[in-house]
């Protein structure tokens, strides 16, 4: 950890303005910077999108039959369920009721006088663009409105990451002293447990489910990385000339540390947001594979990778082909994008 | 140096107390009462309280608190709640198996990682190095889930090149037929993201001054590569791998249920399903040593190679 | 003339039987075992190996169904008296534990003595055995020890207990404190088998993986949650494969291949735990296990629709087992009014409460259940009681369809009205929100979403309540969860074990919908006092009927074990109520590839 902070850590001499005009000079010059740019941008649009409901809104409606293959690959011959069949005749009640009287039968025959002759039918496609889950949602939908959820919960989580790590950070590497023993006696506490048994705790503590709850998860344990960094770039630079110039004139600790200092280090911070949202998503994964993933009302790629877990066996290799494929396209434009990030913020090393 | 190893051996103290705080409330006080799964499927109140009066938990806090702090100075954290064996027992047994693929797995995907680094760092800005490194982007982009699922299926069923799953006696059966595909799979993982790192620890290296003053001296490119930048370069590689081994330990988990081997990870999946808290008690503890232990020799050894390092 | 003389040879007593140590059959669980103590365990996968190292008094004839019972270690079936109260079991002589360090090098005759130590064992507070419910309040005075264990801390096995004794070296009597003609089921109970009380205060805390029994194996290596291997007990008493034929066609063949053989076949048993259930599919389809069946969400990859193995499978030789395990799944509606100190919207006899469960079980698509979540591999329940358990009435129909609209016309009736959201609110307009409970795992996922399009069909608002798995126990017995899914497996094949699930007094143990009608318990207490027969079953069909008027439960379905065996397994069907079929069957060894 402490080779990959120097490795990260020597950024910063020019003022912040100068620095963020020469990245973004630097950044036109990469161009699968600028292709992964376009992906990430792309993906964001659908997040927006589906987020305003324009898309896959609704995608838990079972328009086809249970794992209606995709399109090109034709219906499925050899799961001869019925597909769309109405259900049939209302069912009697039963004839015998033993001597025991039902205290709403009069209720309900009432209401089965009314309805008789309605029946309702419902048709549902044999085949689906991208195939279809075990209740016969399109997993195309699905992925849309999984990549809303895991983008979400990537970003959410990296930003509080981010957030904890920052505020952690700035505080122990500008006071030192007491106040740096503190937290790094919490980040040695933190990182000493298994991570697998501090997600199993605060998964516990928190005691909820749902999208919320994955995004505390992750943020609450993934800080420890960004306060690392973040410590040491204040070390460095709370004894540079334009934090002692800013203590002359009197500026506040909380003015030097935040005002002053922090858009010299912001760069360090932004690499590490979107490293983190890359792990995030993946982790996402492995959370919903623990059954801490996202409540029912919702998917994401972590639902929809755990769920197919068993349908490749069954042949059905749809959803979790779907799955991967969105996160993968994203993950690799992501950590693309993280890399010409650093690299046009950091141009010491290429 | 010696005040160095005292003071931080010191500082394990504190540090040790919040770990152990910390595993101690979020189990005993959030994580469910176990006796309700140990009574089985009929049980009455009396049944329930004469469980929990048998395994401690209907004592104050402060006296299990005590009882922790006295088995963690002991090195006797009972016996599993579950199973009574013996925890040490658990985790004796356990260890063989988790070591057993994490050791290959960590030599062989660091050794490969190394090596692809190296190259990479050599002809950086090329485009084998910009091919490499996307196709290690790609390869890091998907689910552990999916590498493991796939492999499985692909290559241990439908090629029939390995055991589908399975551990036997003998090590040497382990090693050389059982582990090969988890071994393969955790490399397939680790490999892409280690490439990356490494290749920055080379950059880094690169950039010296030392190694500017060996090409001025007019050594070969080749001999300052192999030499001088891997001596150096080895020093983060190597101190990251032992800093990760700790944390596979139990991270292993998905590998060691998907192909059955009786590892460490599995056996404290399993203890949180049936809410045995000697067994995750125990893990917590040693794992927490073990890191700090790691970290500590990690940093050390950077002292001793390289006496610019501050040891802070 | 040669057959007959075959047949005497196998007849006389036989050393270890025929157990060929080259016969090595490989099985898997899907769980890890938690130990080998009769007393101190529950899990279904410990007592597969606890049933082949140890013996009960009785035991089920392996063919005939519904499942039947003879003696075992028992010289015959007992003698039952005065109502049902009174049990006395005559051993068969010469029967000796597996040789053990414990005996120093000695023989080891079972005893009656020790069948008395065995079943005090589970009332034994310090083993905190999960089936002490088994014995609890029914033996006379044996209570009373129990109570004592709790404040002196020590059970006094040496106590004589008025109810549990042995006259003679082999005759057991057991004296009840009422009528239970289902108490020689419990006598058969696979973890009601004999421990050696010397064995068991020697090993101590070590019972777990030092078993000590009679059977026909003994536990060869141990490696906890990861390999068990049993070997054939070459001090087995020997056993002969003798059944006769039930009406499935299959038995004709069974009989044929396994007739006069001596028992145990099968040198050597090797249990493989395997958790994930591609790992276990893909190991049996490359033939390193001989048995398996827990591959429900598989299931269509091998079997059709209507339930025959598929065409390439059979073709390798491959057997498919199929029958309908002893249990019903059913969602449960809580009947107290409060939960915590909320009022529990769903409880209540009041017309519109009954309306609004009705209306629910209405909206449950049980079909579903079985098509997507079973895939196939379950069939519907209609009465508490699951076939192959006495007290199943096959013509029994549940009064309550699949039927959404009616759902949504009874909830307009009733007033519960829908708000602007689309959400039904109380017959007041207060808020109403069902929630229901399950566990983080992947498969309760899927009935999450069950529900939950349940539910939306009829416009109720649904929350999901996660919790781990003894959390939701605890949260159960005290009557606090709303609404959760349940599953009961039979322990033993008699109706009383599921009708009991309905019982008021059961409440906070098993009756987990905490549901108290009096009328049900009437019903119930009468219905205890009867053998299986018409008259009970008349009672049984007046009980199912009326949980179902009160809506109680949704009544799920009951799974079909579809057992797959590899050619070479020979004489294998799986038995209702015996956890392991490993002593009747055979491999064989010309058909291993």
């Amino acid at each position: 950890m402490s080779a990959q902070a120097a490795a990260f850590a020597a950024g910063a001499h020019a003022g912040s303005r100068g620095l963020w005009m020469l990245a973004w000079l630097r950044f036109c010059r990469d161009r699968v910077g600028l292709v992964s740019l376009i992906v990430v941008a792309a993906y964001f649009a659908v997040v927006a999108a589906s987020g305003m409901g324009w898309i896959a809104d609704e995608w838990s409606k079972e328009v086809g039959v249970s794992y209606a293959p995709p399109g090109a690959m034709g219906p499925d011959a050899s799961s001869a369920a019925p597909a769309g069949a109405a259900p049939q005749a209302r069912a009697e009640v039963a004839q015998d009721d033993s001597g025991i009287a039902d205290p709403i039968a009069g209720e309900i025959a009432e209401i089965r006088k009314g309805l008789a002759g309605i029946s309702p039918s419902e048709t549902r496609a044999a085949t689906l663009p991208f195939g279809g889950d075990k209740w016969g949602r399109d997993v195309l939908q699905k992925a849309v409105k999984g990549t809303q959820t895991s983008v979400l919960v990537g970003l959410a989580a990296a930003l509080l990451a981010a957030f904890l790590g920052t505020l952690f950070g700035a505080q122990a590497g500008y006071h030192g002293g007491w106040v740096d023993d503190f937290f790094n006696w919490f980040y040695s506490v933190f990182t000493s447990i298994p991570y697998l048994l501090l997600i199993l705790a605060i998964a516990a503590v928190l005691n909820q489910k749902g999208t919320g709850t994955v995004i505390l998860i992750l943020g609450l344990t993934g800080w420890t990385g960004i306060f690392r960094l973040v410590r040491a770039e204040y070390m460095k630079h709370k004894v540079r000339e334009y934090v002692r110039a800013a203590d002359v004139i009197g500026a506040s600790d909380a003015r030097r540390m935040f005002a002053h200092i922090l858009p010299n280090v912001s760069h360090v911070v932004l690499v590490q947001l979107s490293l983190h949202v890359v792990l995030f998503i993946k982790s996402e994964v492995v959370l919903s594979f623990l059954g801490f993933g996202v409540g029912v009302d919702t998917v994401s790629w972590g639902s929809m990778l755990n769920e197919a877990q068993n349908e490749l066996i069954l042949g059905k290799w749809w959803q979790l082909a779907a799955a991967t494929a969105a996160m993968a396209v994203l993950v690799t434009a992501f950590s693309l994008l993280t890399d010409a990030l650093r690299d046009a913020l950091d141009p010491r090393i290429k | 140096m010696l005040a160095y190893v005292v003071r931080r051996l010191w500082q394990f103290v504190p540090t040790m107390i919040g770990v152990v705080l910390l595993v101690f409330f979020l189990f005993s006080w959030v994580g469910g009462d176990p006796a309700y799964l140990l009574a089985g499927k009929v049980s009455n109140p009396e049944q329930i309280e004469n469980i929990r009066r048998q395994l401690g938990v209907d004592q104050p806090y402060t006296a299990q608190l005590w009882i922790f702090v006295k088995q963690i100075a002991s090195g006797d954290f009972g016996a599993s709640w579950s199973t009574n064996e013996k925890v040490s027992e658990i985790l004796a047994t356990r260890l063989g198996p988790s070591l057993t693929v994490l050791v290959p797995l960590l030599v062989i995907s660091t050794i490969l990682a190394m090596a692809a680094a190296m190259l990479v760092a050599y002809v950086r800005a090329s485009i084998t190095d910009r091919a490499i490194m996307i196709g290690c982007t790609v390869g890091q982009s998907i689910s552990i889930l999916v590498y493991i699922i796939v492999s499985q299926y692909v290559l241990a069923y439908q090629f029939g090149w390995f055991p589908v799953q399975g551990w036997g006696n003998d090590f040497s059966e382990n090693l050389l037929r059982y582990s090969v595909l988890p071994v393969i799979v955790g490399v397939i993982v680790s490999l892409a993201p280690d490439v990356r790192l490494y290749r920055s620890f080379f950059l880094e290296e690169m950039h010296q001054d030392y190694v500017r003053t060996a090409r001025a001296k007019g050594l070969s490119e080749t001999r300052v590569m192999w030499v001088h930048v891997l001596r150096n370069a080895a020093i983060p590689i190597v101190t990251n791998v032992m800093i990760q081994l700790p944390g596979l330990l139990v991270g292993a988990f998905l590998i060691e249920r998907f192909f059955s081997i009786p590892g460490i990870g599995r056996e404290v999946i399993l203890a949180v399903e049936r809410s045995d808290f000697p067994v995750l008690k125990a893990v917590t503890v040693y794992v927490a040593i073990a890191t700090m232990i790691v970290n500590l020799v990690a940093d050390l050894l950077y002292k001793a190679i390289d006496p610019r390092v501050e040891l802070e | 003339m040669l057959r007959v003389l075959v047949l005497l040879a196998l007849v006389l007593p036989l050393a270890s039987g025929g157990a060929d140590p080259n016969k090595v059959l490989r099985v898997t669980f899907q769980t890890a075992e938690t130990g080998f103590d009769p007393a101190k365990v529950s899990d279904v996968y410990s007592g597969q190996v606890i049933d082949a190292i140890f013996e009960p008094l009785l035991t089920y004839d392996y063919l005939a169904r519904p499942a039947r019972l003879v003696p075992n270690v028992a010289e015959s079936m007992p003698v039952v008296g005065d109502h049902g109260r009174s049990y006395t079991v005559k051993l068969k002589q010469g029967i000796h534990f597996a040789a053990d360090p414990v005996f120093k090098g000695g023989k080891r005759e079972l005893t009656a003595e020790d069948y008395v130590y065995s079943i005090k064992r589970f009332l034994d507070p310090r083993n905190r055995s999960p089936y002490a419910f088994l014995f609890e309040g029914k033996i006379v005075g044996l209570d009373e020890i129990a109570v004592r264990a709790k404040t002196t801390g020590r059970f006094d096995y040496d106590a004589k207990v008025a109810g549990l004794e042995a006259p003679d070296r082999y005759t057991l009597r057991i004296r009840l404190r009422a009528g239970d003609f289902n108490f020689a089921h419990l006598l058969a109970f696979p973890l009601v088998g004999a421990v050696a009380r010397e064995a068991i205060e020697t090993y101590g805390d070590d019972t777990n993986s030092r078993p000590v029994g009679t059977g026909p194996y003994l536990l060869k290596k141990y490696a906890r949650s990861s390999k068990i291997v049993l070997e054939a007990n070459p001090g087995y008493r020997g056993k002969v494969w003798d059944f006769s034929a039930g009406d499935d066609p299959r038995d004709a063949q069974i009989v044929a291949r396994m007739k006069g053989r001596a028992l145990p076949a099968i040198g050597s048993v090797e249990i493989s735990i395997m958790d994930e259930t591609q790992s276990r599919w893909l190991a049996f389809q490359r033939a390193e296990t001989d048995i398996e069946y827990q591959l429900w969400e598989v299931a269509p990859t091998f079997m059709t629709n209507d339930g025959k193995l598929r065409p390439e499978f059979a073709r390798r030789g491959i057997w498919l087992d199929r029958s309908v395990d002893p249990e019903i799944t059913y969602t449960y509606f809580n009947m107290q009014e409060y939960i915590g100190d909320q009022p529990n919207p769903l409880a209540g006899f009041s017309k519109e409460k009954i309306a609004l469960r009705r209306a629910i079980a209405m909206a449950y698509n049980v079909d579903d259940q079985i098509r997507i979540i079973r895939k196939g591999q379950a069939t519907r329940a209609q009465f508490p009681i699951p076939p192959g358990v006495a007290g199943h009435d096959p013509r029994y129909r549940s009064s309550i369809p699949y039927d959404p609209q009616l759902a949504n016309a009874l909830l307009d009736k009733f007033g519960y009205r829908r708000g602007p959201d689309g959400y039904r609110t109380r017959p007041g307009g207060a808020p109403l929100v069902i929630r229901y409970s399950s566990m983080p795992t992947e498969r309760d996922r899927q009935f999450d979403e069950l529900v939950k399009r349940s539910l939306d069909t009829i416009g109720l608002r649904l929350e999901i309540h996660k919790e781990r798995f003894p959390e939701l126990n605890r949260l159960g017995h005290q009557c606090r969860l709303m609404m959760r899914t349940g599953a009961w497996i039979a322990d033993y094949p008699d109706g009383d074990n599921f009708m009991q699930l309905l019982y008021g007094p059961n409440t906070g143990q098993t009756n987990s919908a905490c549901y108290r009608s009096p009328e049900f318990d009437r019903l119930y207490e009468e219905s205890r006092s009867m053998p299986d027969g018409a008259e009970r079953g008349r009672l049984y069909r007046q009980m199912a009927r009326l949980a179902e008027v009160h809506t109680v439960w949704i009544l799920g379905d009951s799974r079909y074990r579809n057992v797959l065996l590899q050619p070479r397994v020979a004489g294998y069907k799986k038995h209702p109520v015996l956890f392991s079929e490993w002593l009747y069957i055979d491999l064989d060894t010309a058909a291993r590839k």
